[in-house]
C-alpha cells in the first residue's frame, strides 16, 4: 500500500512539474507543424520555396500576425503605425484598391507621402513564381547579391524602404521582441525566442505563400460545376485566340490555369526608353538586354478586376481601359515583344461587342472565396491581446 | 494417399525453382553494363551560329528577318538498329522541350541504358502525336506555357518561333510562327468542324552510329532555321502574316517544310 502511495505522489509531482513548466518559454517544444500546399486542379507542382524557410504551421501563424500587426514598423504610436496590410487588401486580392480613401487611385506612398515607384502587383499565387518579383523582376533566385532573392527579401526591403514604412530593421524587431507574446510563438516557429529581421521575414513569406486564388467562376467552370454564360464563353475564346484578344500566350488559360507567365514583355505602351523616358526599374535595368527596354511582369489576371489602376504606372484605371489599349492603341518601337503581333494595325481591333464578351470572361477570374477566407484576414487579437 | 517421397521431393524441388525464377524477374538489367547516348541541341541560320534579336537575315521569298526566340518539343526519338529491330528512347516519359533562351534544355542526357549495336538512322517525332499531346499533361512551367488553346485542338504547340520581319509596307512586324493542331472551319473563325494533326516524323539523315559495350555517344542535332521558310515550299511572312494558329494552310505549309529542317552536325 505504501508503495501505490509513492508511486501516486512521484506521478503526481512529475505532473505538477510538468503544468508549471507550460509557462515557461524555455520549455516550450521546437517540433514545428509541416504546413503542405494542396495543388489545385490543373496548378504547377514545382513549388518556389526556400529551403531554409520550409512552411510550417506555426511560422504561418506568426506570419499572420505579423502581416497585419503596425508595429511591424518599429513604432507604437497610433498614428504611425504601417504593417503590410495597410496597402495589401485582402479584399483586393492584396492590393490596395482603386477606392482605398488614402491613396488616391490606387497609388501608393509611404508614411511619409513619399510615392511609391510603381503601382502595386496582386499577391497572390506567389509560391509558383519561380521568374523573379516585383514589375521587373529584380528579386530573384539567382541574384548574385543573396539579399534580393525571395518574397523573404521583399519584407525587410518594405521596412526600411522609404516609400514604404520608412523604418529601421533594428527598431522593428525591437518593437517587436517586446511585445508579450511574440518571443513564444517565434519559438514555436523558429526555436528561439529572439527575436530577428530574418525570422520576421520568413514568417510573413510563409503566409504569404499560402495566398492561394483557386475557386474562381471559371475554376468552377473547369471543374464541370457550373456552366459560364455566353458571353463569358465568347470571352474566353476570343482570350485564346490569335485572331481574338490574343491574351494567352502571356496570361495563361486553360492549359496555364496561374494566368500569367510571370515572364517580362514590352507590350506596346511607349515608343522612347531612355534619356528623359528612361524608367531604371524596367526589365532592361535587370538584364542589360535591349529588347528588354520597357518590359515589365505580366500580371496575373486573376482576381484582375479589383487590382487597377493598372500596368506598371498605373495609367489605366478601368479594365475597360485596358481592353481599349490592347485594341486600339498598341504604340510600336523596336523592343516590341513578338508575341504583339497586333501591333502595325495598332491592336486586336475587337467591336464593342467583343469587349463585352472579354470583360465578361475576365470578371469569371474573380475569386469570392479567397477574397473573404479568414485564413488570410487579420486575427482576432495580436499575441499580447491587443 | 501418401505420396513417395522422390515425387513429394521433386514437388518441392519444382516450387522452389519458380519461387527462385520469379524472383529473378524482379531483378534489375546488369548495372555493370550502361550504353548511353546524350542528345544535344543547336540553331543555325545559313549555317551559322543563330544571333537572336539582330535582323541580318534573309529567307528564299526575300524577306528581311530576326529570330527572338526558339520554343519546340521533340519526341518519340527512335533509333533505328542495322538487324532490323528499333528502339524507342522512353516513350512518354522523355518528350523533351528546347528553347534557345534556356541552356539547360540545349542537353538532353537520355535516361535509358540503350542496347548495344550498330545503328543506321535516328528519327523522331516533330512536336507531339495525338496520343500524348494532351492539355495539362504539363503542369510546370517552360512546358506548360506551351499550351495550345483547348478550342483550337487542345494540347501543346509543337513550336513556337518568335521573330520580326521587314514587311512589304518597310515596316518591322512580329511573326509567330506556332505550329500545333490545325483546326477545319465551318465559317472562319467561329465555326469549327474539325482537327489536323500537324506533327510529323523527322528521319534525320547521316545519323548511323555504333554504340559498343560502355560507350556514351553524344549526338548534336542542329535546327537550321532558314529551312523552315526553304523547301518545298517558299514561305512568305508578306502572305501568311504575323499569326498562323488558326491558318491551317500556312501550318500545313510550313510543316512540309519541317522535314529536311534538322540535321545531325556531329556524333562522337
Amino acid at each position: 500500500m505504501i508503495k501505490y502511495r509513492n508511486i501516486i505522489f512521484i506521478i503526481s509531482f512529475g505532473l505538477l512539474l510538468f503544468s508549471c513548466k507550460k509557462d515557461d518559454p524555455e520549455s516550450i517544444p521546437y517540433q514545428p507543424i509541416p504546413y503542405n500546399i494542396e495543388i489545385p486542379f490543373g496548378f504547377p507542382t514545382n513549388l518556389n520555396i526556400p529551403a531554409d524557410n520550409p512552411m510550417t504551421v506555426e511560422g504561418i501563424e506568426l506570419g499572420r500576425y505579423l502581416f497585419y500587426d503596425g508595429r511591424m514598423s518599429g513604432r507604437t504610436h497610433p498614428d504611425s503605425l504601417m504593417s503590410c496590410a495597410t496597402c495589401h487588401i485582402q479584399a483586393n486580392s492584396f492590393e490596395c484598391g482603386i477606392d482605398h480613401p488614402e491613396y488616391i487611385g490606387g497609388f501608393t506612398h509611404g508614411i511619409t507621402g513619399k510615392p511609391t515607384p510603381h503601382v502595386m502587383l496582386p499577391m497572390i499565387n506567389l509560391v509558383w513564381n519561380s521568374s523573379g518579383y516585383l514589375w521587373n523582376g529584380f528579386i530573384y533566385s539567382e541574384n548574385p547579391d543573396d539579399q534580393y532573392r525571395n518574397i523573404e527579401d521583399l519584407v525587410w526591403m518594405g521596412i526600411v524602404a522609404e516609400h514604404e514604412m520608412n523604418s529601421d530593421t533594428n527598431l522593428a524587431k525591437e518593437v517587436i521582441q517586446n511585445i508579450p507574446g511574440y518571443p513564444e510563438l517565434f519559438k514555436k516557429a523558429f526555436g528561439s525566442e529572439t527575436v530577428t529581421v530574418k525570422n520576421m521575414s520568413r514568417a510573413i513569406a510563409q503566409f504569404i505563400r499560402t495566398f492561394i486564388s483557386a475557386n474562381s467562376k471559371f475554376d468552377k467552370y473547369l471543374r464541370g460545376e457550373l456552366q459560364l454564360s455566353q458571353s463569358e464563353l465568347n470571352g474566353f475564346v476570343l482570350f485564346t485566340t490569335e485572331e481574338g484578344a490574343d491574351c494567352f500566350h502571356c496570361h495563361g488559360g486553360y492549359g496555364n490555369p496561374l494566368f500569367t507567365t510571370h515572364l517580362y514583355y514590352n507590350n506596346g505602351k511607349d515608343s522612347l526608353f531612355t534619356g528623359p523616358y528612361e524608367d531604371t526599374r524596367d526589365r532592361y535595368h535587370i538584364t542589360g538586354d535591349p529588347m528588354d527596354y520597357g518590359a515589365y511582369k505580366a500580371t496575373t489576371l486573376r482576381n484582375i478586376e479589383l487590382t487597377g489602376p493598372y500596368m506598371h504606372d498605373g495609367r489605366f484605371a478601368t479594365l475597360n481601359d485596358v481592353i481599349d489599349f490592347y485594341s486600339h492603341h498598341l504604340v510600336w518601337s523596336p523592343y516590341i515583344n513578338p508575341l504583339m503581333h497586333h501591333i502595325n494595325n495598332g491592336g486586336v481591333q475587337l467591336t464593342p461587342n467583343e469587349k463585352a464578351n472579354l470583360k465578361a470572361f475576365i470578371q469569371t477570374l474573380r475569386d469570392n472565396e479567397f477574397l473573404t477566407n479568414p485564413d488570410f484576414g487579420p486575427p482576432d487579437k495580436f499575441p499580447d491581446g491587443k | 494417399m501418401k505420396l513417395p517421397k522422390n515425387i513429394l521431393f521433386l514437388i518441392i524441388a519444382s516450387s522452389l525453382m519458380i519461387m527462385v525464377n520469379s524472383c529473378k524477374k524482379e531483378e534489375p538489367v546488369d548495372e555493370q553494363e550502361k550504353q548511353k547516348i546524350i542528345l544535344s541541341f543547336g540553331f543555325l541560320v545559313d549555317g551559322q551560329d543563330l544571333q537572336t534579336d539582330t535582323m541580318i537575315y534573309t529567307n528564299e521569298a526575300g524577306n528581311h528577318y530576326l529570330i527572338n526566340e526558339i520554343q519546340f518539343f521533340i519526341s518519340d526519338v527512335t533509333l533505328h538498329n542495322s538487324n532490323g529491330s528499333t528502339y524507342l528512347i522512353d516513350e512518354w516519359k522523355d518528350i523533351h522541350y528546347v528553347e534557345t533562351d534556356i541552356p539547360t534544355t540545349w542537353t538532353w542526357d537520355v535516361f535509358d541504358n540503350i542496347p548495344t549495336g550498330n545503328y543506321n538512322s535516328i528519327s523522331f517525332t516533330f512536336g507531339i502525336n495525338e496520343e500524348k499531346n494532351q492539355t495539362l499533361m504539363f503542369v510546370n512551367p517552360p512546358e506548360s506555357f506551351m499550351f495550345w488553346p483547348i478550342n483550337l485542338g487542345g494540347g501543346y504547340h509543337y513550336m513556337k518561333l518568335n521573330g520580326k520581319w521587314l514587311d512589304k509596307n518597310q515596316q518591322i512586324s512580329p511573326f509567330d510562327f506556332h505550329l500545333g493542331i490545325g483546326q477545319i472551319y465551318y465559317s472562319y473563325p467561329d465555326s469549327i468542324t474539325g482537327f489536323v494533326q500537324n506533327y510529323f516524323n523527322v528521319e534525320l539523315p547521316n545519323s548511323a552510329f555504333s554504340l559498343g559495350k560502355n560507350q556514351t555517344k553524344e549526338i548534336k542535332i542542329i535546327m537550321n532555321i532558314e529551312n523552315w521558310f526553304k523547301s518545298p515550299n517558299i514561305y512568305n511572312h508578306d502572305d501568311w502574316g504575323g499569326d498562323i494558329m488558326q491558318n491551317q494552310e500556312a501550318m500545313f505549309l510550313a510543316c512540309e517544310n519541317g522535314h529536311d529542317v534538322f540535321t545531325v552536325r556531329f556524333i562522337y
